[in-house]
């Protein structure tokens, strides 16, 4: 992980370097997709070979669709996505279901192509596009970049060819402001990935969110599992969405603005405000391209809550196909299928809930059950997530915990740090005061998040969405 | 921008920079490791030299390495234990493993699981790069201090790559020499040893073994090393009397010993991965070349089962019976935590037998 931190540094100055020389939009380009396949050939010849395959199919399904949309077409293009994405990852997995598994152990055998679920979601939704007609029209090359854009296409955010296709076209020289909030965006999501290791190790070796979950002979007192669900909630949050500033800085570098991934997700104060502030470009996803469609399909009521239910299984397969995160998304569904029937009965005794108080409660309940889902997300099996879960119904266990002290210092350090920060940022912007940081605070900032994200250990966790 | 604004930050900014990086590794040390926040750190901090030569400096700490108060990795003795020691080089001492993994360690909670107690102590005695010329010489106060009842002896061949290398006599009769860890306290920067890691990360493999090719022949043209393709019989021999006099040093004080051959990384096909690792190997004994290694590898094992059946002494075919591969081997020879895993498992095992028929065994 650090060596390939370290040569998309490399690369990506030197890219940078050169494309301050450059003199137009297509040479910037040509040279965005040079360093594109560079670096994705640095995880692997054979899957450089699998995404420019996959970029060709579908660049030729998408001519083929927008000279003649046909829904025979469309479903061609989404079943060859489908069975390239299902074929790395989700045949390994039923690897020993299956009869003759000389194919699959082959398949298995190369390896998950790295952002495939990325990438395959992001000509899904070009091909859908095309089909209803408001797709743009890109040439081949831009195409490729699409595909390839090097900030996005191993692990998002998913992008749409709407929002890159005229900034690729009119690539501009990146300005001042452009280079400076890039860098602040890096050095924030460096920041939060530092944290999210933090939570994942611990403040000492072997009492972090990872033990937790994997000392499977652990007896669990429900404050463990409340402090190990919201541990790796926040975990999770700091890793993914560090990650998403780190990109959506790296391509504001070179002039590129990407659309927000995350936006304060945990002070969402229902579930479904919750889905429009995390992971937001594969909420986007699921809602435009599964939810819409399949909740036209009927009027009644009950449709809509089994959309939702699909929508959101489907968002949890997407991450892995496994028993546990199929049951993670179908929680989550059914969440926001109870949040809507609330809504419902709100609606007809036309009774409305002003107030700080119930909105203080309303998100304790939302942060509460979205932090227990993470149980789902997380669990070793399916066992421990149910043992777990028990626990925290059992109030005989609400006594004494177990886990590390120095975990629940950390856990509590980081959630406070977290909300006191977004509350120290949203005071500030009600000022109106411009946020000016000196030179040498600003070098010493980004010296601490350099050392955080790249010098603090040779041996760091892996990127937690890289799996996906 | 005033000019003068702008020749300030190119003077600044590197100084901050620096400067940040260097508190961010002292202030990293300090919370992870407990290291010294101003005081020189690093692994040589473990070890000290005595009239013998290089030993363990008790109650020695850095990062994962922690020494106990008679210079041994590992936790305090414990009194009423059956003792067990185990005498190597690296590959015992640990590398690769984490905490608390190395095979000694996991030797351990492997035996105490099966006696159902926390009835045996092992005891990792070794010492990086020791010869088993000096290991012999350490015997009588490893049996003075730790008592032990078996001893195994996991040798390194590789030790025996280059004679003027091995020790055969204490330094001196008299007094240790000065501990030279005092003397050399000067400043060291931390954040280098981070960079260099971490560009060695990013280097492709065949970058860092094409700089390693580099760097043995930088070493054999400044040390006039000659360069041999198969490590000389004289050597093997070498290595067997010393086998043989360490077992004998340790039956005269009542320890039964317990031989173990030498396992590394490689199969009996040697991939592309494995002819790599034989270079980071050579790099430590460059005048052996790298075809060299593993014969020497082969006759060196023969000599300890010649000796195991010459003397009587229980045998452990490590060489033979463990599995080979990347998850197992960090480099060459030193185990992953996986690898020390099964490393422990396979020892206990080969004990077992022994503990029954040799040592009584409590409730």
């Amino acid at each position: 992980m650090t060596g390939h931190a370290l040569l998309y540094v490399v690369v990506a100055v030197l890219a940078w370097v050169v494309s301050g020389r450059l003199k137009n939009a297509r040479a910037r380009r040509a040279l965005m997709l040079g360093a594109s396949y560079v670096l994705y050939a640095s995880w692997g010849l054979l899957f450089l070979g699998l995404l420019v395959f996959s970029s060709l199919l579908n660049y030729a399904l998408g001519v083929a669709l927008s000279r003649r949309p046909s829904g025979a077409t469309l479903a061609g293009g989404v079943l060859c996505n489908l069975a390239l994405l299902g074929t790395f990852k989700y045949v390994p997995t039923i690897l020993p279901l299956l009869p003759d598994p000389s194919v699959a152990t082959a398949v298995a055998a190369i390896g998950l192509p790295v952002g495939i679920s990325f990438w395959t979601f992001q000509a899904l939704s070009y091909l859908f596009d095309v089909y209803q007609g408001t797709a743009p029209k890109p040439s081949l090359s831009e195409w490729l970049l699409y595909m390839a854009f090097w900030p996005t296409v191993l692990s998002g955010p998913i992008c749409r060819l709407s929002t890159l296709l005229p900034q690729f076209r009119d690539w501009p020289t990146p300005s001042g402001e452009d280079v400076g909030r890039g860098l602040d965006r890096i050095c924030i999501g460096l920041w939060m990935g530092a944290l999210g290791q933090v939570l994942a190790t611990g403040l000492r070796p072997g009492h972090g969110v990872d033990a937790a979950f994997d000392s499977l002979s652990r007896p669990w007192t429900a404050l463990d599992v409340w402090v190990a669900a919201i541990g790796y909630g926040f975990q999770l949050f700091f890793n993914f969405a560090g990650y998403s500033h780190m990109v959506i800085g790296a391509a504001r570098l070179f002039g590129i603005r990407l659309e927000e991934n995350f936006d304060r997700p945990y002070l969402a104060t229902t579930p479904s405000e919750f889905w429009t502030r995390w992971h937001m470009s594969l909420s986007s996803w699921i809602r435009d391209y599964v939810f819409l469609p399949l909740a036209m399909l009927r009027r009644e009521t009950w449709w809509r809550s089994v959309a939702l239910m699909v929508s959101m299984i489907a968002f949890g397969l997407w991450h892995k196909g496994s028993v546990l995160f199929a049951a993670w998304g179908a929680y989550q569904g059914l969440l926001l299928v109870l949040h809507r029937k609330l809504q419902g009965l709100q609606r007809r005794f036309l009774w409305a809930a002003p107030g700080a108080a119930t909105t203080l409660l309303s998100w304790l309940i939302t942060f509460g059950v979205i932090c227990l889902g993470w149980i789902l997300f997380r669990a070793n099996s399916v066992s421990q997530a149910l043992t777990m879960w028990r626990a925290v119904v059992t109030p005989s266990l609400y006594v004494r915990p177990l886990l590390p002290s120095s975990l629940y210092v950390a856990v509590s350090a980081c959630v406070l740090g977290y909300f006191a920060t977004v509350g120290a940022i949203s005071w500030y912007r009600r000022r109106r005061a411009p946020l000016t940081v000196s030179f040498g605070l600003r070098a010493a900032l980004y010296s601490v998040a350099t050392y955080a994200g790249l010098l603090h250990a040779a041996a760091t966790q892996a990127f937690i969405y890289f799996q996906f | 921008m005033k000019y003068s604004s702008l020749l300030a930050r190119w003077v600044w900014g590197p100084v901050i920079v620096v400067g940040v990086l260097e508190l961010c590794a002292r202030v990293d040390d300090a919370l992870m490791y407990g290291a010294p926040f101003l005081g020189r750190y690093s692994s040589e901090n473990l070890f000290m030299r005595d009239r013998i030569g290089l030993r363990g400096r008790p109650g020695a700490r850095f990062q994962k390495w922690h020494l106990n108060s008679l210079g041994y990795r590992g936790p305090e003795l414990r009194a009423g234990s059956i003792r067990i020691v185990c005498i190597g080089a690296s590959e015992t001492f640990g590398l690769y493993e984490a905490e608390g993994h190395d095979y000694p360690r996991l030797l351990e909670h492997a035996l105490n699981a099966w006696a159902g107690n926390d009835l045996f102590q092992v005891e990792n005695v070794a010492v990086v790069g020791q010869p088993l010329a000096v290991a012999t010489l350490r015997v009588p106060e490893i049996v003075e201090h730790v008592h032990p009842s078996l001893a195994i002896i996991y040798p390194s061949g590789a030790t025996y790559t280059w004679l003027p290398w091995v020790q055969e006599e204490p330094l001196s009769s008299g007094a240790a020499p000065p501990d030279p860890e005092p003397a050399s306290a000067r400043f060291e920067w931390r954040i280098m040893e981070r960079l260099r890691n971490l560009v060695k990360q990013g280097l492709p493999s065949a970058v860092q073994t094409e700089l390693r090719r580099l760097a043995i022949a930088r070493d054999i043209a400044r040390n006039r090393y000659p360069v041999m393709n198969r490590v000389p019989d004289e050597n093997v021999h070498r290595f067997r009397q010393d086998l043989l006099r360490l077992v004998t040093a340790l039956r005269a004080r009542g320890v039964e010993p317990v031989l173990v051959t030498h396992a590394t990384a490689f199969g009996k096909e040697l991939s592309g991965e494995d002819q790599e690792l034989l270079v980071a190997w050579r790099k430590f004994y460059p005048m052996l070349d790298e075809n060299g290694f593993l014969d020497m590898e082969q006759r060196m094992n023969g000599a300890i089962r010649d000796v195991a059946a010459q003397e009587q002494v229980s045998l452990i075919d490590a060489a033979r019976e463990l599995p080979r591969g990347r998850e197992y081997f960090g480099d060459f020879s030193h185990f992953t935590s996986l690898g020390a895993e099964v490393m422990a498992t396979h020892l206990a095992d080969g004990l077992r037998p022994l503990i029954d028929a040799r040592l009584p065994r409590r409730n």
